[in-house]
């Protein structure tokens, strides 16, 4: 059996340390090493950065949930911002470095698995896996 | 809840900005050490070191100020520089290939 954990967050600025820490401890519990559970941090906290930054309104909240199973750590960000065009993201040249841009390519570096879905007009969902071993 | 705190100061001997940072830089604290460099680099158009023994985590936020920073100094031919990244914060840097421009 899998355990749900699920949080709802105000998109304000100050809350994504907290969904860090929630997120850390909900790694921990299912057994990841210490550097798997950075990799987690970093990449949720990501996922949460974006909706902060290009969410609509501040009062909006968006969701977090921590499905742990026997072998793997499904997170799921959920926001209800509008949406974006996939298709539009454009990987970040590292040869010509600019701010912004680079919270995608650095989840997709740290989890294995990363699935964003956008749909215009609701909202997007950011589902990352982390495989125990 | 942790936060960043910065402590800057110009050291005479080597010529440059020592800015320690202790703590976190996320979206929450990104502003701050942004104007800190900001306000820094318009007092005197030097390069700066960054100290970042104390400083637990960095997200792309924070990278990107360190970034813009290093766009505008290289202009001036100034240089921006990590000095003693923790574990986590190199990994970041090396998958970001920002070790090649700010170690």
């Amino acid at each position: 059996m899998a355990d749900l954990l699920k949080f709802s967050i105000p998109g304000k600025p100050e809350y994504v340390g907290v969904v860090r820490l929630a997120v850390s401890s909900a790694a921990n519990c299912a057994g990841f090493s210490m550097e798997a559970i950075e990799d987690i941090k970093v990449a949720v906290s990501e996922a949460c950065t974006n909706v902060v930054l290009h969410g609509s309104r501040e009062e909006n909240c968006y969701e977090v949930e921590c499905t742990i199973e026997k072998d793997k750590l499904i997170i799921l960000v959920t926001d209800f911002c509008g949406g974006y065009d996939t298709e539009k993201y454009l990987v970040p040249c590292m040869d010509k470095p600019k701010e912004g841009g680079l919270g995608i390519f650095i989840i997709r570096a740290l989890m294995d698995e990363v699935d964003i879905l956008s749909e215009l007009g609701e909202g997007t969902k950011i589902q990352m896996v982390k495989y125990l071993i | 809840m942790m936060s960043l705190q910065i402590v800057s100061s110009f050291d005479e001997e080597n010529d440059r900005w020592r800015i320690e940072l202790s703590g976190e830089i996320d979206i929450s604290t990104a502003k701050i050490f942004r104007e800190t460099l900001e306000k820094v680099y318009q007092d005197k158009q030097k390069d700066i070191s960054l100290h970042f023994d104390q400083l637990t985590y960095i997200d792309s936020t924070g990278l990107g100020v360190i970034i813009g920073a290093y766009g505008k100094m290289k202009e001036k031919n100034n240089r921006i520089q990590i000095l003693n990244p923790k574990q986590n914060i190199k990994k970041l840097l090396t998958i970001t290939s920002l070790d090649q421009i700010l170690l």
